[in-house]
């Protein structure tokens, strides 16, 4: 009955001689885990809207394909594997750096689009323990572009504490390096690398049984060459390498509320995040969304996203002169914005197969972000990912 | 049967075996199902015939023929774990439950509606007791001619189990099987969900006194209601204790939910043995799920909230 | 005696403890963590290249040059 129950000797004397005559009765006994082996197949279309502010060189932002396969199957009775390979198509052009016109208002200059660059990925895990009575993931990936590598393995344990609590807990790390291209040409580094440590813990509760509750927290630490080495900043009249602390540092927070309701046969989904680290980047991200099981085996799930940001504290579009800034970046992604995500998925099931597909449209703006902006962060993209999937379940 | 709109439909199949109504319920595709359901239904109608005390063919037939001629027998390796688990239950229970009452129980004819007199029960007593059974795994000695074997306690939930079994093996990993009210789980729905069994009230079976949701193991229930004996407007139960000879006076039902059929319905049988005050004691002890109903509806146990 | 259905809405929820036999209705998928762990996946790399705040709880991590 799982490690809820308490053995007394009689039940341990009657399991014991039960179990000649139906020994698979216990192993039935696991909590309800996946006991098909799946394979599947992702297809992503991601495009971002082209610039729209003021600009100079190519507009069209983005473009990143990406398919995905995975195999993930139980092994033996207590245990599962699953591997999966990612491979990315990018193209399109970037933010590169942000000139001051004569107004002093951002003109974001962008980078010519680029070739087409390949991102591949390789992704393993091993779980050892997939009954009630906890387990252990053990999980390595490497991912290899023309000038970028990351090599990253972690540990996690799920751990029961009762009937109605799970404590979760793990670290993981990670080591990547880069060799940008056209380095000599545009005075860039030509090779650095840095190291990502992180722990977290999390504990969730059964509220009722229809309700589940998780918290958890999170510490980061990067380590190493944090810069983009493809971004400049442009200081006074002169325009300079893209110069990020060599340390940052982060906590994040996180709070999962699932919830299912039996007339509407559906589950609500509610998550929150709260992050902020050493740079002064704060971060709320909120989560919801609706699990409706429909007639015909057919899932449609509507879902709702709102991420706010504080910028870093060295963060500016441009710079008038560098002061006492040890620190410069122009990047968007380190700027004062919000954004709010809507997005649809469904999934249809026929046989053993299982047919999913979805769009989601992401659109960030200065102006949503949590006490308003009051800088200008050109570059914040707005962009379209729609995605198809297959799976196939073995038995 | 009730099938919710946008679930997998539900194959049932129902037979008679064992003395009641029994039915399979698979979630799989049909013809996965129907084969599943036959290999499930040739083996609850294998365990039947095998140790059946009411046919003169079965296995506990041929034991007694042998207790009465003063034979051991050789049995299998099934049975011989059958007999392993009697005799951990007769400990278990300080010799109330025990496979032995065969004699006693064949006494207490519920269809023949009246109440052995003393001396029939007497010589039924005396002929009845683990303790008179040489059991030396495989060979199985009744030493007194006149004993006879009676699995009831055990074969029927025992089947539930191997027909679930049956249909896993067959490819079917989803459904559930009802022997009568003693119910094995195959496995969850397809989707995850689990199976509701509900427990009858005892006076009023068109009622569920409660509904339980099973994702795995099984559910027995002992009870009297069903199968009983009014005599001058007593109730006769037809579970009969082996140390009195008399049928318990106890809960109108008692139903346990474990890991398997097997040691739910010891549990429950176990349960009813004890009487009211005592089987409540026992089952709590024991620590699986329990709910003991008595003749005025009233429950008590873990089961329920 | 027991009998079977096929499947019954379950109304109603209380906050005393949740036995084993009680938790069908969570193990459905939708009540999952991750329903779709690989669209989880890739919705979390998308929105962690475009933002500025790392990775998620649990992960192992796993970095791109993502631009």
């Amino acid at each position: 009955m799982g490690s809820a129950m308490r053995f007394s000797p009689s039940l341990a004397a009657l399991m014991s001689a039960a179990a000649a005559l139906v020994p698979d009765a216990h192993a039935q006994s696991t909590t309800a885990a996946e006991t098909d082996a799946r394979v599947s197949y992702r297809f992503n279309d991601y495009s971002e809207d082209a610039f729209s502010g003021a600009a100079i060189g190519d507009r069209d932002r983005y473009r990143v394909l990406s398919q995905q396969f995975q195999l993930a199957t139980p092994v033996g009775a207590d245990a599962a594997l699953s591997v999966s390979a990612t491979h990315e198509v990018m193209s399109g052009s970037s933010p590169w750096y942000v000139l001051a016109d004569l107004q002093q208002r951002p003109l974001q200059v962008m980078s010519g689009a680029t070739i087409q660059e390949h991102r591949n990925e390789l992704r393993a895990s091993w779980t050892q323990g997939t009954g009630s009575a906890g387990g252990t993931t053990y999980s390595a990936s490497y991912s290899k572009e023309r000038d970028y590598r990351a090599l990253a393995a972690g540990i996690e344990r799920s751990q029961p504490l009762g009937a109605a609590v799970t404590l979760g807990y793990g670290g993981s790390f990670s080591h990547d390096a880069i060799d940008p291209f056209e380095a000599a040409k545009y005075n860039r580094i030509d090779h650095a690398s840095k190291n990502t440590a992180s722990v977290f813990g999390s504990i969730a509760w059964i509220i009722d049984r229809s309700t589940v509750l998780q918290a958890g927290l999170q510490l980061n630490n990067e380590h190493g060459y944090l810069s983009d080495p493809y971004k400049l900043a442009s200081v006074g009249h002169d325009v300079v390498a893209d110069a990020r602390p060599g340390r940052r540092d982060a906590v994040a927070a996180l709070l999962r509320y699932r919830r299912a309701f039996a007339g509407p046969d559906a589950a609500l989904h509610l998550d929150y995040r709260y992050a902020q680290d050493s740079w002064g980047v704060v971060s709320h991200t909120l989560e919801a969304a609706w699990y409706q099981t429909l007639p015909a085996h057919w899932e449609f799930v509507p879902a709702l996203r709102y991420y706010s940001q504080q910028q870093a504290r060295f963060y500016a579009p441009f710079y008038a002169d560098i002061g006492d800034h040890n620190f410069v970046s122009s990047d968007y992604r380190l700027g004062t914005f919000g954004a709010v995500a809507l997005s649809v998925n469904v999934r249809k099931r026929i046989g053993q197969w299982e047919f999913s597909g979805g769009v989601e449209r992401y659109h960030a703006a200065t102006g949503y972000a949590i006490g308003g902006a009051d800088a200008p962060v050109p570059g914040v993209v707005s962009y379209t990912r729609a995605f198809i999937g297959l799976d196939y379940l073995l038995r | 049967m009730t099938t919710a709109p946008g679930r997998h439909a539900i194959h049932s199949y129902r037979f008679n075996a064992m003395g009641c109504p029994c039915e399979l319920q698979l979630d799989a595709e049909a013809a996965d199902a129907a084969r599943a359901a036959a290999a499930a239904q040739a083996e609850v109608d294998r365990l039947d015939r095998k140790y059946s005390h009411y046919r003169d063919d079965s296995l506990v037939a041929r034991i007694g023929a042998a207790a009465d001629a003063g034979h051991a027998v050789e049995v299998d390796a099934e049975t011989a774990d059958l007999l392993d688990f009697a005799a951990t239950l007769h400990a278990q229970s300080n010799g109330r439950f025990d496979v032995t009452a065969g004699a006693l129980t064949k006494l207490w004819d519920l269809r023949a509606s009246r109440v052995p007199d003393a001396d029939a029960l007497a010589t039924a007593l005396a002929r009845t007791g683990w303790q008179r059974v040489e059991w030396r795994r495989p060979r199985l000695r009744l030493t007194l001619p006149g004993m006879r074997l009676d699995l009831g306690g055990v074969v029927k939930e025992y089947a539930a189990d191997r027909a679930a079994q049956c249909c896993r093996e067959a490819g079917v990993g989803h459904g559930v099987v009802d022997l009568g009210g003693d119910i094995a789980v195959v496995g969850a729905h397809r989707d995850g969900a689990p199976w509701l069994a509900g427990i009858k009230a005892p006076h009023d079976t068109g009622r569920a006194i409660a509904m339980i949701e099973l994702l795995h193991g099984g559910l027995a229930t002992s009870g009297d209601y069903e199968r009983v004996m009014i005599v001058d407007g007593r109730r006769y139960s037809h579970i009969i204790d082996p140390v009195t000879g008399h049928p318990v006076e106890s809960f109108a039902s008692v139903s346990v939910v474990a890991d398997s059929c097997l040691v739910a319905g010891a549990a429950s049988t176990m349960g009813m043995l004890l009487g009211v005050d005592a089987g409540d004691e026992w089952l709590r002890g024991l620590g699986l799920p329990y709910l003991c109903v008595d003749a005025a509806g009233r429950t008590r146990g873990t089961l329920l909230r | 005696m027991a009998f079977v259905l096929g499947l019954g809405a379950l109304a109603g929820c209380a906050t005393t403890p949740v036995q084993p036999w009680e938790r069908g209705r969570l193990a459905r998928w939708d009540m999952r963590w991750d329903p779709d762990p690989l669209q989880a996946a890739m919705a979390d790399h998308t929105h962690f290249s475009k933002e500025g705040s790392n990775g998620h709880v649990g992960a192992a991590g796993g970095g791109c040059g993502c631009n």
